[in-house]
């Protein structure tokens, strides 16, 4: 039993290691993402929908196989682990793309006027007003996918990347213990999942209390 | 000075503003009345580029603002780097004080100075302090929007405006959106600009207080200036049917 919680241990490190990955990677690519988003060209804008359209209209277990087996055919190998990363990265930075587009998009009229008639410099309207607002615009929404994350990374046991999910299949194959072992690593997801929430809600009262108006008691 | 010469602007088939000329010398104070949509906050929207025109031209202390004419004649938009610096030297002030919500009063107003104009973070807070204390707001420095009144917030609002140091202030019915016992502390902070001589042109539905500050009244009508004179000859003297109907509505 004690090696059991220990594998499961273990495989729940690796899960929140990838989830780690995937949130971090996934935030870098949603930036870039935006930028194409919000570009002046056409065809940067089209491409950002289009990449959009098949993240989020592809399940996620179909796009871990199709870049783990389509890589090598392409002559790029591998290992499991960081071809698992790269398609949380690919599929979390699009969720959190949207979440950002949402933010930007969440910004009123009337707060582009001040800046424009201030007269900032692009650098200055994102970091002073930009950032701070989709920030908090978002942090709810992008709280919400970090969660999906853990959950997501889940599937990617089927590209053999040694998880929580993965571990526990083994131990129910080896010793036939189904509910205990699956109770113990539902227990594992829940509290991963439920730490994050909370340390979200953490910091977003944080940012309330700096002078957001609207959701204070 | 501002010179504005033939403005024309217009919203897919709707002509807003059919040819709009407006003058406004050294320190004076024009007010810009009319029934809604009739292009008066557009006009002024125009003058700080926060709306493009189509046609004419503005031109501040007799330098062409926003647009210059290319070789061939054509009108070209200037860059934008040279557009944020001519913004500069306005300032304006919304009906809904557009303040930025997760900053404090003081960290709005230094806003301008310190991004734009690149003063230093110690001189633009020392010259944010000074304005917020002008508008009588020096206990509510450290305060965000939420935790200030309508009237306040507005009055942040101008200080924010005044610290780019503008030649021009353009008010865009900056009491429209106030409880009436908050109209008076803003408007007395207006009043007490009056003396800085700097050149205000102003959007109000408050007929008295524009008569009591202003220079001139234009009277903006189907997307022209109609009638503009010192306040007495357009608000009591006015020949125009129109224009006697409308002030008669708002008594």
């Amino acid at each position: 039993m004690t090696s059991t919680l220990w594998i499961l241990t273990q495989g729940a490190a690796v899960s929140l290691f990838l989830a780690f990955v995937g949130a971090i990677g996934g935030t870098a690519f949603a930036l870039l993402l935006n930028v194409a988003a919000f570009s002046k060209i056409g065809l940067l804008r089209g491409f950002y929908h289009t990449y959009i359209y098949f993240a989020r209209g592809i399940p996620l277990l179909v796009q871990a196989l199709l870049i783990f087996y389509a890589l090598p055919a392409f002559g790029i190998l591998i290992g499991p682990l960081t071809a698992g990363g790269l398609v949380l990265t690919l599929y979390i930075g699009a969720m959190f793309a949207e979440v950002f587009r949402g933010g930007v998009l969440a910004i009123p009229r009337t707060l582009w006027d001040s800046t424009r008639s201030l007269g900032l410099p692009p650098a200055s309207v994102l970091r002073k007003v930009v950032v701070p607002l989709v920030l908090r615009y978002t942090l709810p929404s992008y709280i919400n996918v970090c969660v999906l994350t853990i959950k997501a990374s889940s599937v990617l046991s089927v590209i053999s990347v040694w998880e929580l999910t993965l571990a526990a299949r083994e131990i129910v194959e080896r010793t036939l213990d189904v509910f205990p072992v699956m109770i113990a690593a539902s227990c594992f997801y829940f509290v991963m999942c439920f730490s994050i929430d909370r340390l979200g809600r953490h910091v977003e009262h944080r940012l309330a209390l700096k002078g957001f108006s609207g959701e204070r008691p | 000075m501002i010179e504005i010469r033939g403005l024309r602007k217009s919203y897919g088939e709707v002509e807003v503003l059919k040819g709009a000329n407006l003058d406004v010398a050294e320190g004076e104070v024009v007010t810009l009345i009319g029934r809604s949509g009739c292009g008066k906050t557009t006009l002024l929207r125009c003058i700080d580029l926060l709306e493009e025109y189509d046609e004419g031209e503005i031109k501040l202390d007799g330098k062409l603002l926003w647009y210059t004419s290319a070789a061939d004649g054509s009108r070209q938009r200037l860059s934008e780097p040279v557009i944020r610096q001519m913004r500069q030297r306005m300032g304006i002030v919304f009906q809904q004080y557009n303040l930025f919500p997760h900053m404090t009063a003081l960290e709005n107003v230094c806003l301008g100075p310190e991004f734009s104009q690149k003063i230093s973070t110690r001189e633009s807070n020392e010259f944010g302090r000074e304005l917020l204390a002008r508008v009588g707001l020096a206990d509510k420095v450290l305060a965000y929007p939420f935790q200030l009144s309508g009237g306040q917030q507005q009055r942040v609002a101008i200080a924010r405006a005044l610290a780019m140091r503008p030649r021009v202030l353009l008010l865009d019915e900056i009491t429209s959106a106030l409880d009436p016992e908050l109209v008076a502390e803003v408007e007395d902070v207006i009043r007490s600009l009056l003396s800085e001589g700097i050149m205000m042109v102003l959007v109000t539905h408050a007929i008295g207080f524009a008569r009591e500050i202003s220079n001139k009244i234009a009277y903006v009508s189907e997307g022209r200036i109609s009638e503009i004179g010192p306040p007495a000859d357009v608000l009591d003297r006015s020949q125009d049917p129109t224009l006697k109907e409308f002030l008669r509505r708002l008594r």
